[in-house]
């Protein structure tokens, strides 16, 4: 540095600059108060299809120890010692392209199931629509994507409880409690999207050749009702 | 078997899990230079504390954008120097910094003969005038890079340009000094 410089950097140290006050606890308090909306992870999770039993074991030193698999349609359910790193994103950056329903049909090449009431379908690479509904006052979530194959992956750790159900019949589970961390992955089987943290409750399901997945703030019966209600 | 603290990357990684213990160590760990940053940058304390809380949250709810294993400080003063010049925009103005009264009496310091403290504090005060009229880009580079001590790297990232033009600027920032200043390059 030169003289000029050596002497704004004296200057700066003597400026006369107020303490910085102890932010930290509001800080924590606006983001405790307005934890991210549980759907906008989602939704970008949305895209998410579970990964299959040989995916899950592909990545073993990011999610520790496998302690139990369930299988859905074209989901995946993994019960790990520790959840591996994930991120949250906005809704905005993770729905995928926003298209007309017809559109979004030739887009998956699959017949689509979702609520039709919803204006858009948000396409995500070649395999995972969705559409954000309203109902119980809540924001949900609904996706949808091929029953065969290997689309999404969950894992989820200790205090996220697993249920197994029933859907008119079908094959269900019920995720509920801590949050838990959702992957995708397009029809080729390559990584779509980095692992998403999901914070709502979820529920997927198998719907003839397609698997549903709806996530929200929901109840395990109002979760049920809605799909229900889409069948 | 002792805990070990945790380094930055793995509190990053904690908070993006939704672990505000996490983020509360990173927030006192930063908020320092943050409100430093936002009160230069924006020149009122009420203002920079506002800058400082805003950024600390939209930065957590950015915690997804942000790139692994990239350093975190840079990231961080962008966001609250972003909100600090907001503030400055929506104001039209900004208070002009001061020196310490107490400035010649710094601990540490040779006592110097009151004709020289005199001498000293003159020319901070002149050189500090100087700083205060030059465009705001100018002095934001300035006080990023001499006051804050920020690298050419880190202001780049906090001002949100690239290197070049924070060496293009502090260049010209200095060249206007100088003259202001009287002084020989």
């Amino acid at each position: 540095m030169n003289e000029l410089e050596l002497q704004l950097v004296e200057l700066g140290r003597e400026l006369d600059v107020p303490a910085a006050p102890d932010l930290a606890p509001r800080v924590v308090e606006r983001v405790e108060g307005r934890r991210p909306f549980p759907w906008r992870p989602l939704a970008v999770a949305l895209a998410v299809v579970v990964v299959a039993v040989a995916i899950a074991f592909a990545v073993p030193p990011a999610r520790g120890a496998i302690l139990r698999f369930f299988h859905l349609g074209g989901a995946s359910v993994v019960r790990v010692e520790t959840l591996p790193p994930a991120v949250e994103r906005s809704q905005a950056d993770g729905l995928g392209e926003p298209l007309t329903r017809d559109a979004a049909e030739r887009r998956v090449a699959f017949k689509l199931v979702l609520p039709s009431t919803a204006s858009r379908v948000y396409v995500l690479g070649d395999s995972l629509a969705s559409v954000v509904v309203r109902a119980y006052g809540r924001t949900v979530l609904v996706s949808e994507f091929p029953g065969r194959g290997e689309f999404l992956e969950k894992l989820v750790a200790g205090r996220t409880d697993v249920e197994r159900l029933q859907v008119d019949g079908q094959p269900a589970l019920w995720l509920e409690g801590a949050p838990h961390v959702l992957q995708y992955f397009d029809r080729h089987r390559g990584f779509r999207e980095e692992p998403i943290l999901i914070r709502g409750n979820v529920l997927l399901w198998v719907q003839g050749p397609v698997t549903l997945r709806l996530e929200g703030k929901l109840t395990k019966a109002q979760a049920l009702e809605l799909a229900h209600r889409l069948d | 078997m002792v805990d070990r603290p945790l380094d930055e990357t793995e509190l990053v990684e904690q908070a993006r899990r939704g672990d505000l213990a996490a983020w509360e160590t990173i927030v006192r760990a930063y908020q320092g230079i943050a409100f430093r940053t936002a009160y230069l940058l924006g020149g009122s304390a009420a203002d920079a504390e506002e800058a400082v809380q805003d950024g600390f949250v939209k930065a957590y709810r950015a915690l997804g954008r942000f790139r692994r294993g990239a350093p975190l400080k840079p990231w961080l003063l962008r966001i609250v120097a972003n909100e600090a010049k907001n503030r400055r925009r929506a104001a039209g103005r900004r208070d002009a910094l001061a020196v310490r009264v107490a400035a010649e009496d710094r601990p540490g310091d040779a006592v110097p003969s009151p004709e020289a403290a005199l001498l000293a504090g003159e020319s901070r005060r002149r050189l500090l005038e100087a700083v205060e009229r030059l465009s705001d880009e100018h002095r934001d580079a300035i006080a990023c890079r001499y006051f804050l001590e920020l690298s050419e790297d880190e202001t780049a990232a906090a001002l949100g340009v690239r290197r070049g033009t924070v060496k293009s600027r502090l260049s010209r920032a200095l060249e206007r000094l100088r003259d202001e200043l009287g002084e020989m390059p």
